[in-house]
């Protein structure tokens, strides 16, 4: 049986929808911090340009105003804050995770095919964007969840809390991008607030253990 | 006038089996130029084939007649694999549609296995390292391969080259879905590491414990090692040919048997090889080898690849 193709707006958003998805499996295996968050930097510029491409095909010019919001503080701001905060701490490369990069590789496929399917299987529609970037969408939050569980520095696990706050921004592209543009704008100083606590989260984990790594919380101290 | 189905049967395993070194002379030329270096004419695989064929060959010690035969098995699966695959005419020819894709990669596999097999009957360390390696890291490229073609398969219902390479020339729909995009993609990267390119291994022929393909030629000298050297720029070619003329860019292809058309499809598939080697060229300038532990993460990642384009499929938004 053959496959037709979707409308080619349909399979460009699911390209980028797909490349976002990507862009979280190479947080998981990033080695470097700065390449994570660059990571995170370059997800978030395709959130901007997904949106920018949607507002365009659909004419929903509320959109635009997304578009640019979001690729400020996401794309420049968020990412500015991290690398400063990651430039005092003379740490480069994290800590080798809970598991090997293949196996995460391999969990997080799984949690993927997961996402996909279950999601798949509630055949939502959608008026702006086509239903399977939905399903993407739910496979970035689960894949972020896996980044949060299996890293043991303090920078990956906020890049995966800020990575999850993307793929919900995608998948409220998808479901509510008719939403009251004042709504999304509310979510994304979440995300400033957020930033501000997983800095300070930073500072002082760094401040007295002298490392970003998480292992020594295990500990009660008095 | 119209060309006979087998005369351009002829041409399309002739374009291979003659335009196959000057492709690969061509890729070193444009790398050196972007190092700053004149680099070798483009033709010069081609001279280093013909000494290749004047100097005496030796086998090691111990060798059977499996060492001697290798080389061969591997240039006849390589010029079996041309019938297959749309390298000039967008129709089937004759013998064309003795096997599909995964045809054709079962016969990429045999000849790499008699040569590995070769590589172990020297016992030279080198050689039995590089097949081993390439064995090794073979058991996760063969599932990519598989996928891509589990995609072409779930896009066009068959799995035959010229079936999925008329789906994308119907539109520019098929060209940015997204299966076909990660499908392309992974074939890319098999591609790199099937032809020993920069993230996988350096291709300039110096000696080093990370070779993997160019170390398991290493007993063999003379005619024998110039089929080999050959033997691999034609399976260069042919993977050029099934990322071109079947996934990327299946245009220019001849639609009739007639002889202008036949030739503009031979130039057409020049330029477009000469393109995919700029790109590789590129590549292979701007990036660092890899560790050899981290291959398999190259791999993995391709495998991730193909496994999202089937997922995204099944979805219903591939």
């Amino acid at each position: 049986m053959m496959t037709p193709a979707p409308p080619v707006f349909a399979s460009v958003a699911n390209v980028i929808a797909v490349f976002v998805l990507l862009a979280e499996f190479g947080m998981l295996r990033a080695a470097m911090l700065r390449a994570q968050i660059r990571l995170y930097a370059f997800q978030s510029l395709l959130l901007s340009v997904l949106a920018a491409v949607a507002a365009y095909e659909r004419h929903v010019p509320e959109l635009y105003a997304l578009a640019v919001l979001s690729f400020a503080l996401k794309v420049v701001i968020v990412p500015t804050v991290v690398q400063r905060l990651l430039r005092n701490t003379n740490t480069e490369i994290a800590g080798s995770g809970a598991l090997g990069v293949a196996s995460e590789t391999l969990l997080a496929l799984g949690v993927t095919a997961f996402g996909f399917f279950s999601v798949g299987a509630l055949h939502i529609q959608s008026r702006i964007l086509p239903s399977a970037a939905l399903s993407l969408s739910v496979a970035v939050v689960l894949v972020s969840f896996v980044l949060m569980i299996v890293r043991r520095d303090v920078v990956s696990q906020a890049i995966g809390f800020f990575s999850l706050e993307n793929g919900v921004s995608l998948a409220s592209l998808v479901v509510a991008s008719s939403l009251p543009l004042i709504l999304e704008v509310a979510f994304l100083f979440d995300l400033l607030v957020a930033v501000v606590v997983f800095g300070v989260l930073m500072r002082v984990h760094h401040g007295r253990s002298r490392s970003l790594s998480t292992t020594q919380l295990t500990k009660l101290r008095g | 006038m119209v060309l006979a189905g087998p005369a351009i049967q002829v041409c399309q395993v002739g374009t291979v089996l003659v335009a196959g070194p000057g492709v690969s002379g061509f890729i070193a030329r444009v790398e050196a130029r972007m190092q700053g270096r004149r680099g070798p004419r483009v033709l010069q695989p081609y001279y280093d084939l013909a000494k290749l064929f004047r100097k005496e060959s030796l086998a090691p010690d111990g060798a059977s007649w499996v060492f001697l035969v290798a080389p061969f098995v591997a240039f006849a699966c390589y010029l079996t694999i041309p019938l297959l695959i749309p390298v000039l005419t967008t129709f089937g020819l004759p013998l064309g549609y003795m096997g599909d894709i995964l045809g054709g990669g079962f016969l990429l596999a045999l000849a790499s296995f008699a040569i590995a097999l070769a590589a172990a009957e020297t016992g030279s360390p080198y050689a039995q390292l590089g097949s081993s390696r390439s064995k090794t890291f073979g058991a996760i490229t063969e599932p990519v391969v598989l996928f891509v073609v589990f995609t072409v398969a779930l896009i066009t219902g068959t799995d035959l080259p010229y079936a999925l390479a008329a789906t994308v020339r119907s539109g520019a729909g098929q060209l940015v879905r997204p299966a076909h995009v990660l499908a392309a993609a992974a074939l890319l990267m098999v591609i790199l590491y099937e032809t020993g390119r920069i993230p996988v291994e350096t291709h300039t022929g110096t000696n080093e414990f990370g070779m993997i393909e160019e170390a398991r030629a290493f007993e063999h000298s003379g005619p024998y090692f110039a089929m080999i050297r050959w033997g691999s720029s034609m399976k260069q070619m042919i993977l050029f040919v099934i990322l071109i003329n079947v996934f990327v860019a299946p245009w220019g292809l001849a639609s009739t048997g007639s002889p202008t058309a036949v030739g503009l499809a031979i130039l057409a598939f020049l330029a477009k090889a000469a393109g995919i080697g700029i790109i590789i060229a590129i590549i292979d300038d701007s990036f660092a080898k890899l560790r050899l532990f981290k291959i398999s993460e190259f791999v993995a990642a391709a495998f991730l690849l193909a496994v999202l384009g089937v997922f995204t499929l099944y979805l219903g938004g591939g």
